[in-house]
């Protein structure tokens, strides 16, 4: 039943990113070819290119960073409403009466939700790589990858593929956790009767808070205890690269489970729809 | 063969308001009954627990000898007071989903009650009258071959000449062995289909008997029955 979910899922947010993905490749490549055709001096401070394609060409420039700005907020707001007005507004009457399990539920507004952020990031990378097209090189690219990775070998000691890896996996559990924190919050919001989008905003500000403290907390705790001496004579930047690393990869694995037992919790025991 | 339905004790509290009290209550199969009361009785919340919406507070339900879940959900076909239609989806978008979610669901049944009620499939849920949102949404239930059918004031919001088709329907639709509770305070239109009426008040069963009965001891319609146990 996931594989349905997820399918139904993908189609009720689809239709929101796909056109978005569309207007936004076609006003990249309308500036690509105003910025080449028209006015292929712009960003040279000798030659002066035509005016009113400079302004034509502002325009669409304008134009873009405003979509790609509505892009990334849309993805949030999309991540925020399905969960929210799919599982506990009126629409969840339908929802949780599905032969389907809670667990279901999450896992597949979690993986659409991670999907459509991953594919927002790719879309406006290479949005940015048609804009850039012509200033670089294959070879640029891949003589700045290998400088950039023979100084982490020999600076950090580590390989470059690690690093890579070590850093997409601390990125990931972070965005799931994240994501997961929203939807706690918005559980949270609908144990109360009245103003349950205030109450989830009113969670969401308040679990930061709670987090931002423990943090400082810990951090206060770290002199304390004379770690950071014991931590500095390690003094390996390598370790210290990896701790840190793989320290923020395991709290967020924590926050993640802590997050998505309590949603699955409220939504099976304490679901009180409108 | 065991009772669709079984309620012990069970009660519901919301804070600190009781909505249902110590409810006890065995819904055989092959019936149709009225679960009736004023506003505010707990028709809804009683409905909420069986589908698993809700969670009792004390007592427990068992539908089919289970406990509200995943495989309860698979027999029981329920229509909400509410209007669960999302926006942006045509009605051939959510026949899909009923075919995709449910195995007892059938296509054809729904289109053909589509067709007879003047609703095109593509048109989109958006556009549609609020009656004609309830009568989507009666359809899509009824197109499902489930063992127990709980609809939430079904025809509060449709016209009379719909009135008499879904009733109609109702009846005509289910199968021996499965049960349908229509809560509703609209008792003289539904009268006629009922086999048994459980009349609810203030959070508790106030009466459980047979329509005939009804008839029979009290010399009465289970309307005039209903008024006069509810008069205000």
């Amino acid at each position: 039943m996931l594989g349905k979910l997820l399918k139904h899922e993908l189609k009720a947010s689809g239709r929101i990113f796909l056109p978005i993905y569309a207007v936004l490749l076609l006003l990249t490549i309308v500036n690509k070819l105003v910025l080449s055709l028209g006015c292929p001096d712009f960003f040279n401070e000798e030659t002066v290119s035509h005016p009113v394609m400079e302004m034509i060409f502002a325009i669409t420039l304008l134009l873009y960073v405003a979509i790609v700005v509505a892009l990334s907020v849309m993805t949030l707001v999309v991540i925020v409403q399905r969960f929210y007005k799919n599982l506990f507004t009126d629409e969840g009457y339908l929802m949780f009466t599905l032969p389907v399990k809670t667990r279901d539920h999450i896992i597949s507004k979690l993986l659409i939700a991670m999907l459509w952020t991953c594919v927002s990031g790719v879309v406006i990378t290479i949005t940015i790589l048609i804009l850039s097209w012509g200033t670089f090189t294959w070879m640029d690219v891949t003589q700045a990858y290998s400088m950039l990775s023979q100084q982490v070998e020999t600076q950090l000691h580590l390989s470059m593929g690690l690093l890579i890896f070590e850093a997409a996996l601390m990125m990931i559990t972070e965005i799931v956790a994240s994501i997961l924190m929203i939807y706690i919050a918005i559980a949270l919001g609908q144990l109360f009767n009245q103003h349950r989008i205030i109450a989830a905003f009113g969670a969401y500000v308040v679990i930061s808070v709670a987090l931002q403290f423990i943090f400082s907390i810990a951090m206060l705790l770290i002199p304390v205890f004379n770690l950071d001496y014991t931590f500095l004579s390690l003094a390996d930047p390598t370790e210290v690269v990896q701790w840190f690393l793989n320290g923020t990869t395991a709290i967020n694995l924590l926050l993640c489970a802590a997050f998505y037992f309590g949603t699955q919790y409220i939504m099976k025991n304490k679901l009180n729809l409108e | 063969m065991t009772n669709i339905l079984t309620a012990t004790d069970l009660s519901k509290s919301f804070g600190k308001k009781e909505a249902l009290k110590n409810i006890s209550l065995e819904i055989p199969r092959g019936k149709i009954i009225g679960l009736l009361g004023p506003n505010g009785s707990g028709k809804t919340t009683f409905i909420k627990l069986v589908t698993g919406l809700l969670v009792p507070s004390a007592g427990e339900i068992k539908v089919n000898d289970l406990d509200p879940g995943v495989e309860t959900k698979k027999i029981v076909s329920y229509l909400p007071e509410r209007t669960y239609l999302n926006s942006w989806m045509k009605i051939d978008d959510i026949l899909s989903f009923f075919e995709d979610f449910y195995p007892d669901f059938n296509r054809i049944k729904a289109q053909n009650m589509m067709q007879d009620l003047e609703l095109n499939s593509n048109d989109r849920l958006k556009t549609l009258s609020k009656g004609n949102k309830e009568k989507v949404q009666l359809i899509l239930v009824m197109s499902r071959d489930a063992d127990l059918y709980l609809l939430d004031e079904p025809i509060g919001g449709v016209d009379p000449a719909a009135r008499d088709y879904i009733l109609n329907t109702i009846i005509t639709n289910y199968q021996e062995n499965a049960s349908v509770i229509i809560s509703t305070h609209l008792i003289a239109d539904i009268e006629q289909v009922l086999d048994e009426v459980v009349f609810i008040s203030k959070g508790q069963v106030a009466l459980t008997a047979s329509v005939d009965e009804i008839r029979e001891e009290h010399h009465q319609s289970v309307d005039g029955l209903f008024r006069e146990v509810f008069k205000c």
